[in-house]
């Protein structure tokens, strides 16, 4: 009986142990786990901690930072060399057919809505709009700031925030258009209906940073009142709003300078426009600054990283990768008769044309063109027997990768010096091609042949000479000129003022033809080509122009589309992503 | 320190602690009902820690005492007792164990016999994993288990895609590794020799005690351990040594240099058709007729390229040389042709030891494992060497509790060589692939015995793979020190009650350099001498407390378990620099203080941390109605308070019909079960640990500024960088799995045949967010997606002998399908696509696919002839022998609509045979693995398929076959041209995509055991000499180097130059003493 009770006891005993083992268990998991369970985030920082002054500035440091890009694709350029300058016929994209050939339908005018590149740069550039409207959204919000910081601040990403937009309208026009009050839900849902919406935002946050922003800054690299003003007068020429445009460009001429406060001026030696050793001059109204030594050579002109002479060894800039070759037209435009161009586009007849190395090896004897030329062109073109900077005599076909597929030509504006290699370029990086130049997105010269513009639709031819002449001027000073090693000049330049303009249409001509001599090259022309409807005249000439002078595997049976190749698609995915639901958000542009 | 003292010490006792004792020797053989010997049979005195072995025929031999009870044991025979009389020679006869059944299966938190279970479970013999030497264990699984696909590839050391049942998440599908109890993210550190069992629990009935972690299937791996007997210890020595072929003949075939001339006539003569130009011959190289000539000099530094010889004074080259040695190149034409393929690969050498000491007393047991392996790649400079010591042990420190450690000790030291690190970065463009882009023209080195490469111009801009591989890798190295274990006390108060609490986790620490030269004989030369070095250490642990108690009443039994674990994952820092051109590119004196533009970098994190409680019933009634659930309750730092936990319940149940009445006259049908489970099991590996924050961040590249205007350095500028989601939770996947277990034919056969679908629901995914919100910002994971993974899984198992038992033969073959299906991604999003190589995006991830589905155009042959052009549909560069799409919308304009779904890298099959054959002292084993129904995106071919990429390259012979008028719709390829555009090599089409099934002879190896007789004389008991060879052939319609293409799960199975497996051979040696 007394041996039943004590395995009785064994039993509850055995029973009571389990229970309260294994109760246990289940006990210890309800306390303090919640605490276990919380681990933060590592290595980033929360909204609040964003909404101090430094904070704040920081947010519109990082605006600033897309201005040449976010993604590090090369469509992001805010030199727009691929979707401005190629497309509009002043180069093509050089190298081979295979190479990043993703810019081939853009030089042929074939694109493809479903392209990653032009995704990349309506993302880059909505990213810069989205970081604007933070910094809007943050000084709004917060409570600490300085009246004076938060205005500058403010106008400063307004000014940010409309230059994105104009990026945007100009490529893809129908662009979704909202500002910092926007709900982040609504954003996606905004309509693509037409460029209305853009231009009204563009023209209000210009004005407001035209206000409020000071005229100079003590960090070089912000906007000031005089680059919004020019902007601004920038979107009313490309609205065809002259009256205003000619009202504000000459208040700029009149008072604009730069962020040192600089008076507005050309710069004597055109060659100085495109030196990282003279950044922020007197000429750069609004620029993107470059630098070296920063971690990243996304903030050293990466988006030009290509576009050097191909395999130059060491006696050459870069060593990659033959991109951006100027084009055959482009050349011939630098050709002069008593020092002015020809405006009736006979500069592309043979007998006109400029005398290129094309089919002659590198090896072989060649003589250069021994005929008038803007002196400009050895500026803006790299060609045999020239000298490349300070590097050697461009020596020809041993610098160009494919010269029967993309012609004789390298890009020679935003190329670094020799002297500067190392100084003023990032090495960090894969190739060497990344300088600390900055690229001016308006600069004075610009200023002046819009001005002009302006004044041509108002009018005032006479107004228009005077500033075109200007601008004549300074590419006339022989003292800059490109010499030769003993000292002579390095072509036959040749080049004169124009002397009168007997009609709106001669100005006209002379005006358009100003613009690309000058600005070639600098992102402009394909813009500049379709606000002014001849997109499909000069690109068709363009594109039988270089067939004719050989290359035919590239350019043989493109054609630009009108009405359809005037505008790039509005990104594929970006359609998908927006339109999955009930409602059609995007409308694809027309022909695509 | 004091600890570790005392452990070494206990090691040491353990060892020594052996016995000796002296009587009568008995000995006999053990045979089975067949008659054939029996090896391996365990032969111990009852009530003693004395005890042998048999060998190989079968023969002991032991001392013993009359009226001791000898007791005879072995898996699946039923153990047999035998009182010990005054015969000096006892033969024993024993039954095979229908029973197999008792054979003790690792599962989660603890063990059943194969019996009891209900799940999905599969194991792979622990000698299996040992057949291949490879650098990580998961690639033996190859074949091995049915329902477990492995895309393995050839690189020492590379980590396999290892999929258990399918894909049920977009990303973070690996199966979580148990190493003795405690979980990890890679097995790489293992030793084969020191694994003793591995289980893959495959469902949820077997997986769901894993609960959050277990949707990617669960492998369980347990390490050796001694046996609780006084046995002397054991020495067990394995050794293989052997070579790896590269396999050149197998290579894909290169145009010889004066086929790549001809051609690159060809394609001008064809551009000028195209274009309806004259024909231009221009090439720096061939010269400017229609006759291509091949050049005496690529290329002489101051003259130039395509030069005659004499063109060239060698002896004013040589000069210059001797002035400008790194500036100066003298480059001789290879008119025979240069095989890159060879070049870049050499004959690699594997060896692998590992020495095993197993032992232990009553009161405790031990196994120590050394293990050094090394391997080379056949890839220039590819290398893994791993080193490892393992102690485990275990000791009753009183009869009621013992205290156990396993702690491993691992060095390992991996080189990738440029061709990727893992499968999981199959697509990178390798050096494999730089190989094929050089033009065969082009020697390995120059007339100075420097590397010749692309300064020679008109071979566009490859660089030369022998120099990356022997400059740049050969002095990098990586490598990590880590130890990996648990400790653990095991309290059993009680009889059938056990309480385990358990710590167990990983230290480790890393450190690579890397070098990277600049090389001016390449045509686009890298800037400067770069150097990098890192490092990073992290800890995880995990705590493990686990009650279990069984209990038997009349006909009923039931075990429950209940435990709860916490866990970190692993937090920890990583520390990175690089920069360039320093003084001397000497690498005793390149450090980070004497480079230039220093960058440096760190970061930190906290892991995640998981808290779980769970708990396991499983009841039987008769040992015939068997029914489990379980259930497991997971909270996560991963997710944000409002969804922090989760449930992940399973229930399943098994019949064994064998055991009814009416079954028990059916002589040909041994054991029936029949088993069926559901459950749930979850997922979060494929979602930031930051997910539920809203974030700004900092990054050089996208927002820095240099605000100063300075041309010297940036400031640093912030932008919104992550949108969060405090509410997603996990992904659940659903299991149900039916299957059944059967032994026939008196025990020679085995049948086991589960049918099982898996439904992902919740899943966790990235809706794109339009550019317009910022894309700077990452999206927030959600749980919106479905995706569904079905299968069947078979295994046979046949065994038997021929010829009155002396031929002994087993044959296993592993089958499984399956079927994968993205069912749902979120409202009105139908897909989202993969990557894109060289503006080829081939991958689409779509509702209605599978994962990776490729998505392209359809080719309908090629343009024959201008008509054809123009009745065509409106198609982007559309031309003679040019591509020639599908309308599929037939709207007459080829547009990204007419793209189509034209495969899926996701096998549809995989299976293994395994044949072993005993003969005497001879074995023979082969090995053959097959995957079909895969679909390869051959993405090789447009760099070398197609004149107009990289022109002046290396190309295939695909250029031979390439459109004429006499092949047309029957050619290999377009036509051989320049233009590039949607109608050449500008779009993703089905031209680039091939069968990838194959089948492979994995392993055939013969071994001969030496007669334990002999051997003893020298002092040993077994010793077994063995020859393999392995993976020497390869069965396949594929046209590229190698079938077996792996990747991410959203994009994988993309070959840009894929490490190919190629065969090896191997001696080994086995010793046990």
């Amino acid at each position: 009986m007394k041996n039943l009770n004590i395995m009785k006891f064994t039993k509850m005993i055995k029973i009571k142990t389990i229970s309260v083992a294994m109760l246990s268990l289940i006990v210890l998991s309800v306390s303090c786990t919640d605490e276990f369970l919380e681990i933060g985030a590592t290595g980033s920082l929360a909204e609040a901690q964003m909404s101090t002054q430094a904070g704040v500035d920081g947010v519109l440091i990082g605006a600033y930072s897309a201005l040449n890009g976010v993604y590090g694709n090369r469509f992001e350029a805010p030199s727009h060399w691929v979707t401005g300058s190629v497309a509009g016929g002043e180069a093509n994209k050089g190298t081979d057919p295979g190479d990043y050939s993703s810019i081939n339908p853009v030089q042929r005018y074939e694109h493809d809505p479903t392209q990653g590149d032009l995704n990349n740069l309506w993302r880059g550039r909505y990213e810069g709009v989205s970081r604007a409207n933070s910094v809007i959204a943050l000084i709004a919000g917060s409570t600490v700031l300085q009246a004076a910081d938060a205005t500058r601040m403010k106008a400063e990403a307004q000014m940010l925030r409309g230059h994105f937009y104009f990026d945007l309208v100009k490529h893809f026009k129908n662009i979704p258009v909202f500002d910092e009050n926007v709900a982040a839900s609504d954003v996606a849902l905004t309509k693509n209906t037409s460029d209305a919406a853009a231009w009204t935002l563009i023209e209000s946050d210009l004005q407001a940073a035209y206000s409020a922003l000071p005229e100079t800054q003590s960090q070089l690299g912000r906007v000031n009142k005089w680059a919004a003003a020019s902007l601004l007068a920038k979107a009313y020429l490309y609205q065809k709003k002259f009256t205003e445009a000619n009202t504000l460009f000459t208040t700029i001429i009149a008072n604009g300078k730069s962020p040192a406060g600089a008076k507005y001026a050309l710069l004597d030696n055109f060659a100085s426009i495109y030196d990282a050793s003279q950044d922020n001059h007197a000429e750069a109204v609004f620029d993107v600054e470059a630098a070296m030594n920063t971690g990243s050579v996304q903030n050293a002109n990466y988006f030009d990283d290509l576009n050097y002479p191909y395999n130059t060894g060491s006696n050459g800039p870069g060593n990659c990768c033959g991109f951006f070759q100027p084009s055959f037209q482009m050349g011939n435009k630098f050709r002069t008769k008593d020092g002015l161009p020809l405006l009736d586009g006979t500069h592309d007849l043979a007998a006109n044309r400029v005398k290129t190395d094309y089919g002659v090896e590198a090896g072989d004897a060649f003589v250069e063109d021994a005929g008038e030329l803007d002196p400009r062109i050895d500026f803006s073109i790299g060609r045999r027997g020239i000298p490349y900077l300070d590097w050697i005599e461009h020596p020809g076909k041993a610098w160009i990768r494919s010269q029967v597929y993309a012609g004789p030509y390298s890009p020679k504006k935003y190329i670094y010096y020799k002297a500067q290699e190392g100084t003023l370029t990032d090495a960090s990086s894969w190739t060497r091609g990344y300088s600390t130049m900055n690229y001016t997105i308006i600069r004075y010269a610009d200023v002046l042949l819009m001005a002009a513009e302006a004044k041509i639709e108002s009018g005032d031819n006479a107004g228009a000479l005077a500033l075109i002449n200007q601008v004549r001027t300074r590419a006339a000073n022989s003292t800059y000129w490109v010499k030769n090693s003993d000292g002579s000049d390095a072509a036959n330049y040749k080049i004169s003022n124009y002397t009168a303009f007997a009609s709106k249409s001669d100005a006209t001509a002379a005006l358009r033809m100003e613009r690309t001599l000058e600005l070639g090259g600098e992102g402009h022309r394909f813009f500049d080509l379709v606000r002014w409807g001849v997109a499909k005249s000069q690109l068709d000439a363009y594109l039988q122009n270089e067939v004719a002078q050989g290359l035919v595997t590239k350019f043989g049976g493109a054609s630009f589309v009108a009405g359809k190749s005037e505008l790039y698609p509005i990104p594929q995915i970006q359609m998908d992503i927006v339109n999955g639901g009930d409602e059609v958000i995007y409308v694809q542009n027309t022909g695509y | 320190m004091q600890k570790l003292m005392f452990k070494a010490t206990l090691l040491l006792l353990m060892i020594f602690s052996v016995l000796t004792y002296a009587q009568t020797t008995v000995s006999g053989t053990v045979l089975d009902s067949d008659g054939n010997p029996i090896p391996g049979v365990t032969v111990f005195i009852s009530g003693t820690s004395q005890g042998t072995i048999t060998d190989f025929d079968g023969n002991y031999s032991i001392d013993v005492e009359t009226n001791q009870i000898l007791v005879f044991s072995s898996l699946g025979f039923s153990t047999q007792n035998f009182t010990v009389g005054e015969e000096s020679s006892i033969n024993i006869s024993l039954e095979e164990s229908t029973e197999a059944l008792d054979e003790i299966i690792v599962t989660g938190y603890g063990t059943e016999t194969k019996r009891e279970t209900t799940g999905a479970i599969s194991t792979v013999k622990a000698k299996d994993l040992l057949a291949i030497p490879t650098g990580n264990i998961e690639q033996q699984f190859q074949g091995r288990i049915a329902g477990v696909t492995v895309i393995a590839n050839g690189n020492p050391g590379s980590t396999s895609q290892i999929r258990v049942r399918g894909f049920g998440s977009f990303g973070g599908n690996n199966p979580l590794y148990i190493v003795d109890g405690v979980p990890v993210d890679n097995i790489d550190f293992l030793s084969p020799n020191d694994i003793a069992s591995t289980t893959v629990l495959k469902d949820a009935a077997a997986a769901s005690i894993y609960g959050a972690r277990a949707a990617g299937g669960v492998i369980v791996f347990t390490t050796k351990q001694g046996e609780r007997s006084a046995k002397p210890t054991e020495v067990t020595i394995d050794f293989v040594t052997g070579f790896t072929d590269p396999n050149v003949g197998g290579a894909p075939t290169q145009l010889t240099p004066q086929q790549l001339a001809d051609w690159t006539a060809v394609a001008q003569r064809n551009n000028a058709a195209a274009n309806g130009t004259a024909v231009q011959y221009s090439h720096p190289q061939y010269g400017g007729t229609a006759v291509a000539t091949l050049p005496d000099y690529l290329y002489a530094s101051g003259v130039g390229s395509g030069l005659s010889a004499s063109q060239v004074n060698v002896a004013a080259v040589q000069a210059l040389y001797e002035s400008d040695p790194i500036n100066t190149f003298l480059i001789k034409a290879n008119k025979t042709g240069t095989n890159w393929y060879d070049a870049i690969t050499n004959t690699a050498a594997t060896s692998r030891i590992g020495i095993g000491f197993q032992g232990g007393s009553e009161k405790g047991r031990f196994y120590i494992g050394i293990g050094s392996y090394s391997q080379d790649g056949v890839i220039l400079n590819a290398k893994l060497r791993r080193h490892s010591v393992r102690m485990n042990s275990e000791y009753d420190i009183t009869p009621f509790l013992s205290f156990g450690e396993n702690i491993q000790a691992t060095y390992r030291e991996n080189r990738a060589s440029g061709a990727g690190n893992g499968i999981a970065s199959a697509d990178d463009e390798s050096q494999v692939l730089a190989a094929y882009r050089m033009a065969t023209i082009i020697p390995v080195y120059d007339e100075f015995g420097s590397y010749a490469s692309t300064k020679a111009a008109g071979f566009n801009n490859g660089r030369n793979p022998v120099r990356i591989l022997e400059q740049n890798y050969a002095d990098d190295k990586s490598y990590s020190l880590s130890a990996f274990g648990n400790m653990y006390l095991d309290f059993h108060p009680i009889e059938n009650f056990n309480i385990r609490t358990s710590i167990g986790g990983s230290v480790s620490n890393y450190y690579y350099t890397d070098y990277g030269y600049r090389y001016l004989g390449d045509s686009e030369p890298q800037n400067s001498d770069n150097f990098g070095e890192g490092s990073g250490t992290n800890i995880g642990w995990t705590f493990t407390n686990i009650a279990t108690y069984k209990r038997s009443f009349g006909s009923h039994s039931a075990k429950l378990l209940v435990g709860l674990e916490a866990l970190n994952t692993g937090a920890g820092r990583t520390l990175y620099a690089s920069g360039i051109n320093p003084f001397s590119t000497d690498k005793a004196y390149i450090n980070m203080n004497t480079v230039s533009n220093p960058v440096v970098g760190s970061n930190n994190y906290d892991g995640v941390t998981f808290y779980s409680n769970f708990a396991k019933l499983d009841y039987n009634f008769k040992e015939k109605y068997y029914v489990s659930g379980t259930i497991r309750k997971d909270g996560s730092s991963r997710f944000g308070t409002n969804s922090r936990y989760g449930t992940f319940p399973a229930f399943s149940a098994a019949w064994r019909a064998t055991d009814e009445a009416f079954l028990q006259g059916v002589s040909w049908l041994d054991e029936l079960k029949i088993r069926g489970g559901w459950g749930e099991m979850g997922n979060s590996n494929n979602v930031d640990p930051a997910n539920q924050f809203s974030l700004f961040g900092q990054s050089k590249s996208a927002s820095y500024y240099p605000i100063s205007g300075g041309n010297n350095g940036a400031t640093a500028g912030y932008y919104k960088s992550r949108i969060g989601n405090p509410n997603a939770k996990w992904e659940t996947s659903e299991t149900t799995n039916i299957g059944f277990d059967a032994t026939l034919l008196g025990g020679k056969l085995d049948v086991i045949i589960d049918v099982w679908t898996k439904k992902t629901k919740d899943l966790l995914y990235q809706i794109p967010l339009a550019a317009t919100t910022g894309n700077s910002a990452a999206a927030p994971s959600v749980n919106i997606a479905t995706m569904s993974n079905s299968g069947i899984d078979m295994q046979f198992i046949h065994r038997g002998t021929v010829r009155s038992g002396t031929i002994g033969y087993e044959i296993t073959v592993n089958a499984s399908t399956l079927k994968n299906e993205i069912t749902a991604l979120a409202p009105g999003i139908t897909y989202f696509g993969g990557s894109t190589y060289r503006n080829i995006s081939p991958i689409r991830n779509a509702v209605g696919q599978s994962l990776s589905a490729f998505y392209t155009y359809k080719t309908d042959g090629y343009f024959d002839n201008a008509a054809e052009v123009s009745a065509h549909a409106s198609q982007p560069g559309a031309g003679i022998g040019r591509f020639k799409y599908v309308d599929s919308d037939g709207d007459n304009s080829i547009t990204p609509a007419d793209r189509q779904f034209t495969g899926s890298p996701v096998p549809d099959f995989t299976g293994g045979v395994n044949l072993n054959l005993r003969y005497e002292n001879w074995s023979f084993s082969t090995y053959l693995y097959t995957s079909l129904g895969a679909e390869i995106f051959n993405q090789s071919k447009w760099y070398t398929g197609l004149f107009g990429s990289f022109e002046g390259a290396g190309k295939s012979a695909l250029a031979l076959t390439s459109w004429n008028p006499t092949t047309l719709d029957n050619s290999g390829g377009p036509i051989w041209e320049s233009a590039s555009n949607l109608s050449t090599n500008g779009a993703a089409n089905d031209w680039y995509i091939e069968d990838g099934s194959y089948l492979r002879i994995q392993n055939i190896s013969l071994g001969y055991d030496f007669d334990r007789s002999k051997l003893e004389r020298v002092g040993i008991k077994d010793l077994r000499i063995g020859v393999s060879a392995n993976n020497i052939a390869t069965f396949t319609k594929y046209t590229g180097q190698d079938p077996s293409i792996g990747g991410v799960d959203t994009n994988f199975g993309v070959d840009v130059g894929n490490y190919p497996v190629t065969p090896s051979y191997m001696l080994t040696i086995n010793i046990r003493k």
